[in-house]
């Protein structure tokens, strides 16, 4: 053992006398008022004040000096001094990992046992722990010994995300290129393709297995004003014959759909529920089971296709009319002058008309016939008594369906060149819709009013109006969805998110969740007590095949004899201090033990 | 029970009124009352015969002598009165000491029970209160039951404090006595064994019938709450003892406690005192009740 601040030892030294001053000179005698002295006359004075009397002796005492002194050498931060070469462990904790390589048993648990077994081989050195999922980490500092590592996977339990097999293949690499390391255990899904370097030691946990998977669980609303969810699911048959597979769907524990569909060995196929009845939380089941029960279930939630809440901010509340009427859209009418940014807040989009916001929006928002000069979008604008459409892109999430030709338009204004809007429809005096995002969020201004909307007394621009909302609404655009294993941003007004295992965690909005590993619904809580739910899933076809997972290819540098390891040095402060907590645990004991009310006798 | 301690109960109260108290020699008292009293009187104990004077009631001529003497004699008869009760309690600053024993309270209610019994049997009391920081100590003679409310709402407002030389105070508080009669003497004691005897001689050689009551508390005969290096100090002298105590030191202090109460116990019973050692962990009804008769009470 050695110090890495031996001068602290001095103090050392500075504390012996005061230490034994503080003993000899003992605690002044406690005054007790008493009725009477008589009876205690012929009691003998206190030793400590006989003439070569010794002191009385104090285990406090004793306690007190242990500690000091273990302060002190904590202080001079000791360490001890660790020789041999490490070993690396690389433990697959994917969600591949789950499938059953045996009845009862999963491939986590052959991979465990095969780690802790090729452990109890090892001799002494240090072991460095690395889990690969979502992304190669290591877990925690090195263990001591090989045996205090073999206890700390038994902790362990695979994640529901996939791991990245590049950065996976990187990290072997890498310890299998590191001359210090001893050997490098690996335990996973994955095999190592041959030649695999000298000092990797590999274990491939389980063989082949037939799977059936929901490969994505997709729900939009094709439209504004649509009730009903359009539901598309991709699965897939990773097995060496054809099976037809069927999926259930449950809306909020009903069920909402059902439908099956015949698939060839290793083919991926789409399944479409068009019409879902309206439900919080969809939970789509895939049959029949086998081994790898992970991928045969997925989430959904309606919370993306939730009802639309719209901010019309606008001189005209009457030009708000006949939106309400859609379903899924709620409308809030506020005027230029009452409008404040938290207004928007509680919107899923803002609709401006003739005003702009005096700073940049916080939700996806529709300009009409914004007014010129404004500091914050700087439109050019150039009124005319009448505009007319000269250009449009024949597709587009703003122009799909709309028949320009049949679009009358009275006023209007051109809206120029923008910096960063581009121009979707012109006319022949500049740009009249102009769509683009700024701050994450998306912007659409009109050089006309399409407003009030009419539906069907106006097609075109009902249409146009309609591709406008869905634009900005998100509609239209499938996505894929959360995956286990992504990073999020949190949403604005998020205090906390609550994981499927009922895990709590507290988060600030803006900053990045990286902890969505488990398949399932995560609940977001608000700062006013809102609550909504994200499904995430695993969605990953690549770790549902199990029958043809690829080999890995791990290159080592290097010549592959074993570099001269000095030793190093393992501070132990640490373990000074809790020696020190527990001393004064112990110490608070005696006191409480000896504790005395105070009298008067 | 209204303006008296919370000891007396209305069972307790109920006791005491069968509780007489009996002295050791009779007594001259104030008025009639139900204790014989060494002057002639007309009560049926008999006394003493003298011879017929002229004027003397012939219902008392005693026929059977004269009819063997030939001589008129005349039958003398004891007088019953009451008896002169003296109450002397000490409120030094000991009786409060430790404060948990209630040391002084069980005094106060001792020396209430004393005066409830002998105002109950018509006698007189006099309460006296030697040291304390009230005045509380009754001018004269009390009479008469009703008065043990007013007794007990004086000494209730006593509070224990001050120093006290038994000896001086009861020789000064003997000046006070106009007549001998039954005297209780209620204190801790804790003096030097001197001082107790003289005071309690006084009376003894004032032809008193003295009762000493000795009030300890539980926690104080046990040295509780008594460990380590102490520096003790005299609540009334002030005076300070270092002390180193442990187990050994402890049970030394209860044996010196105890070998004090036991001196003043012999030199009572050798003087033909009554005395009586209540230590207040005890019941202070079954405790009164059972040494009724060494308080010198009898049922």
């Amino acid at each position: 053992m050695g110090f890495l601040n031996p001068g602290a030892l001095y103090y050392l030294l500075a504390l012996i006398p005061a230490l034994a001053l503080a003993y000899l000179v003992r605690e002044r005698p406690r005054r007790v008022l008493v009725s009477s002295v008589l009876a205690f006359r012929a009691l003998r004075a206190p030793r400590g004040r006989r003439l070569g009397g010794w002191p009385r002796p104090d285990w406090m005492f004793f306690v007190e000096m242990l500690i000091i002194g273990l302060a002190v050498l904590a202080i001079a931060r000791p360490y001890v001094t660790r020789k041999g070469h490490p070993i690396a462990v690389v433990l697959d904790d994917s969600a591949a990992m789950q499938a059953a390589a045996a009845p009862g048993r999963t491939r986590f648990d052959t991979a465990r046992a095969a780690l802790k077994d090729a452990l109890g081989r090892e001799g002494p050195g240090e072991v460095s722990l690395y889990l690969t999922a979502p992304q190669p980490h290591r877990a925690g500092p090195p263990f001591a010994s090989a045996a205090d590592a073999a206890a700390a996977l038994a902790q362990l339990h695979p994640v529901d995300a996939p791991s990245d097999q590049a950065a996976l293949g990187a990290l072997l690499s890498e310890l299998a290129s590191d001359l210090r390391l001893r050997r490098v255990l690996y335990a996973g899904a994955r095999p190592l393709a041959a030649p695999v370097p000298a000092r990797i030691e590999a274990f491939a946990a389980g063989d082949p297995l037939p799977n059936y998977a929901i490969g994505s669980f997709v729900l939009r609303r094709e439209s504004l004003g649509q009730a009903a969810l359009h539901a598309r699911l991709t699965i897939a048959n990773f097995s060496p014959v054809a099976q037809t597979l069927h999926l259930a769907i449950t809306g909020d524990g009903k069920p909402v759909g059902h439908a099956q569909a015949h698939l060839e060995p290793g083919q991926i196929g789409a399944i479409e529920f068009p019409n879902l009845a309206p439900a919080g939380v969809y939970r789509a089941e895939l049959t029949p089971a086998d081994g790898f029960a992970l991928d045969n279930t997925a989430w959904a939630t309606a919370g993306a296709v939730k009802s639309i809440s719209i901010l019309f901010v606008t001189p005209t509340p009457a030009d708000a009319a006949g939106l309400d009427g859609l379903s899924g859209i709620s409308v809030r009418v506020a005027s230029p002058t009452s409008f404040s940014p938290t207004d928007l807040a509680s919107a899923d989009l803002a609709i401006f008309e003739y005003a702009v916001p005096k700073q940049m929006p916080s939700v996806n928002t529709l300009l009409v016939m914004p007014p010129p000069g404004d500091p914050i979008f700087g439109f050019n604008v150039q009124p005319a008594s009448s505009v007319e459409i000269t250009g449009w892109p024949p597709t587009g999430p703003l122009t799909d369906s709309v028949n320009f030709r049949l679009l009358n338009l009275r006023g209007g204004e051109y809206l120029g060149e923008h910096p960063w809007l581009q121009a979707i429809v012109t006319g022949s005096g500049g740009a009249l819709i102009l769509a683009g995002e700024r701050s994450g969020h998306r912007i659409v201004a009109l050089g006309f009013n399409p407003f009030p909307y009419l539906g069907r007394q106006n097609l075109p621009m009902s249409v146009l109006t309609l591709n406008s909302l869905s634009y900005l609404a998100g509609f239209g655009a499938e996505t894929a969805g959360y995956h286990t294993g992504d990073s999020w941003i949190v949403p604005a007004g998020v205090d906390a998110i609550v994981a499927p295992d009922g895990k709590k965690s507290d988060v600030t909005s803006g900053m990045l969740f990286t902890g969505a590993n488990f398949q399932g619904l995560y609940q977001f809580i608000s700062t006013n007590g809102a609550k909504s739910l994200r499904a995430v899933n695993l969605a990953n076809l690549r770790v549902s095949d199990l029958e043809n997972t690829p080999s890995m290819k791990v290159e080592a540098s290097g010549s592959g004899k074993l570099a001269e390891v000095a030793p190093r040095r393992a501070p132990i402060a640490a373990d000074f201090i809790l020696a020190i907590v527990a001393l004064v645990i112990l110490e608070a004991l005696i006191a409480y033990r000896r504790r005395r009310p105070v009298v008067t006798v | 029970m209204l303006g008296l301690p919370e000891e007396f109960t209305p069972d307790f109260l109920a006791r005491l009124e069968h509780l007489r108290i009996k002295t050791r020699r009779e007594f001259e008292g104030l008025g009639r009352g139900t204790h014989l009293s060494p002057r002639r009187g007309s009560s049926l104990e008999f006394s003493d015969f003298r011879h017929y004077a002229l004027g003397d009631d012939f219902r008392f001529i005693d026929w059977g002598l004269y009819g063997r003497t030939d001589k008129l004699y005349i039958k003398l008869f004891k007088e019953e009165e009451d008896l002169l009760t003296y109450i002397f309690l000490d409120a030094s600053a000991s009786m409060g000491l430790p404060e948990a024993d209630r040391k002084f309270a069980m005094a106060v209610a001792t020396a209430l029970a004393f005066a409830y019994v002998a105002l109950g049997q018509g006698d007189r009391v006099m309460v006296r209160v030697m040291a304390g920081d009230g005045k509380a100590s009754t001018p004269g003679f009390l009479y008469g039951r009703h008065r043990i409310v007013e007794l007990a709402q004086r000494l209730g407002a006593i509070r224990p404090a001050g120093q006290l030389d038994l000896a001086t105070a009861l020789a000064r508080e003997l000046v006070s006595v106009r007549r001998a009669g039954k005297v209780f003497v209620i204190s801790d004691y804790l003096m030097m064994i001197n001082s107790v005897t003289r005071g309690l001689g006084l009376f003894t050689a004032a032809n008193m019938d003295v009762t000493a009551v000795q009030i300890l508390g539980g926690s104080e005969m046990a040295g509780a709450g008594l460990a380590g290096d102490l520096e003790l100090v005299d609540a009334e002298s002030g005076e300070r003892v270092m002390a180193s105590i442990g187990n050994r030191e402890r049970e030394q202090y209860r044996q010196t406690l105890a070998r004090l109460s036991r001196e003043i116990r012999t030199f009572c019973l050798r003087r033909g005192l009554h005395y009586t050692l209540y230590t207040t962990d005890l019941n202070f009804h079954d405790f009164f009740l059972r040494a009724s008769a060494d308080f010198g009470l009898r049922h």
